[in-house]
């Protein structure tokens, strides 16, 4: 008998970074008031790019060139996780980076119950960021209150299933990738992805923070 | 640079198919069909994999029902399918009479605050989604209750004023339908698609089939 000694690897995959504000708490609480004081007509994005809903209010995409202390140190703590992430992802040296200038949309999304965002990517952008501020208040009947899902960019790829890649193990399986954010955590993503936020059902407000950026 | 005038043929490719169709005697079959499924919209007839407590599911025997008036929308859903492949075929009346349908079925009913999460199906070549009944729309919510197929890709990232917003159908972005009862719509079942939050009163009805064909002879079809 003949046994085929087989290697595993990852193809095609996709780079995800996670990192964790610690504590978070002073900075969310300076933001959550900040950005509530500005929920108004002066600070609202005036060209959306999609049809807004009533229950998400989104800001202008010029926030990290707010000069309030306290988005000063989250553009720190974002661009940084950013930045991490592009050095751990490519074969940029750090002199590489530092030649390059970073460019950033960055907006931040106060969204009240019923509200949710469709699917959508960011063109013309190579690393897009989302970070929590509020997470919202968890809802027990409603498992996916709130979510954001990444949908798999392979695709097609599940439109065939048998019992042999039904259950692929953790990287490879063939499905949205679901994340229930907690306040502090920034989530790193390549800016092709598609992804969405699940209707929010909770009674307090989510609140988030997402950046779109790219190099030259 | 001096303009050129051409005049070149442009013809859209990498097409996907999207058909609708009105069931025949859909309006007098409508009000026996939902008042049924409200009554059989029981815990026990329920998809155990639903989790949306605003949104009801049935399991997926609907095709299995005997009541006439369910059969014949289910009919009308089957026959909305085969219509819409064999226009995008080129098959003659004895292949297409060839090939074998499989089908299943189950209804939903969205409620206020309810809707149907993003989703495709595999194993199965087409979805058909049938409307039995809608409420009124909302005033305030533009995609209160539409089926939202998504734009599942971009063919490039890089965007700039020409190819941001042109016409139908290169236009960029999701595509939705309003339900309306007595129609159905086809598509392709591997497309992403969801039911977006109904924000309004009352009660979207829909029937949902998945379809696919299985021709003389062909064998690998996975179960479902």
């Amino acid at each position: 008998m003949v046994e085929a000694a087989v290697r595993l690897s990852s193809q095609f995959a996709v780079p995800f970074g996670e990192a964790m504000l610690t504590p978070c708490e002073p900075l969310n609480t300076e933001l959550e008031k900040l950005f509530l004081a500005r929920e108004d007509d002066a600070h609202r994005n005036p060209t959306p790019s999609h049809i807004p809903q009533q229950e998400v209010f989104e800001s202008r995409f010029n926030l990290f060139r707010w000069p309030d202390p306290c988005v000063r140190e989250l553009r720190q703590f974002v661009l940084d996780a950013v930045t991490r992430t592009v050095m751990s992802a490519t074969t940029l040296q750090p002199e590489d980076l530092a030649r390059l200038k970073l460019h950033n949309h960055t907006w931040f999304h106060v969204t009240r119950y019923a509200g949710s965002f469709i699917s959508h990517n960011h063109p013309m952008a190579s690393w897009s960021a989302v970070y929590c501020v509020r997470a919202g208040d968890r809802v027990p009947d409603q498992p996916e209150s709130g979510l954001l899902r990444f949908f798999d960019p392979r695709l097609g790829a599940n439109s065939f299933r048998d019992p042999a890649n039904a259950q692929l193990k953790a990287g490879f399986e063939l499905r949205p990738l679901e994340l229930r954010l907690n306040e502090g955590q920034l989530i790193v993503f390549p800016s092709y992805l598609f992804h969405e936020v699940t209707p929010f059902y909770g009674s307090k407000l989510r609140i988030t923070v997402a950046t779109n950026c790219w190099f030259f | 640079m001096d303009a050129i005038a051409l005049q070149p043929q442009v013809i859209p490719i990498f097409a996907t198919p999207f058909g609708v169709a009105v069931v025949p005697e859909a309006d007098v079959l409508n009000p026996p069909v939902a008042a049924l499924l409200a009554e059989r919209a029981t815990p026990e007839r329920a998809d155990p994999a639903n989790h949306q407590p605003f949104t009801y599911r049935s399991r997926d025997d609907l095709l299995d029902w005997p009541d006439e008036p369910v059969r014949k929308l289910c009919d009308g859903m089957v026959a909305a399918v085969r219509s819409v492949a064999r226009s995008i075929n080129e098959f003659s009346d004895a292949q297409f009479a060839s090939l074998r349908v499989q089908a299943r079925a189950w209804f939903t009913l969205v409620r206020a605050d309810g809707c149907v999460p993003s989703n495709n199906y595999p194993n199965a070549t087409w979805c058909a989604i049938y409307c039995v009944a809608a409420p009124p729309t909302s005033s305030t919510r533009f995609d209160s209750g539409v089926v939202r197929l998504h734009e599942s890709f971009r063919p490039t990232m890089f965007t700039d004023a020409t190819n941001s917003v042109p016409q139908l159908p290169y236009r960029p972005g999701h595509n939705t339908w309003r339900p309306v009862p007595g129609q159905v719509v086809v598509f392709p079942a591997s497309v992403t698609h969801e039911i977006a939050l109904l924000r309004t009163v009352g009660e979207l009805v829909l029937m949902t089939a998945l379809v696919r064909f299985v021709a003389p002879g062909q064998t690998g079809m996975p179960w479902w």
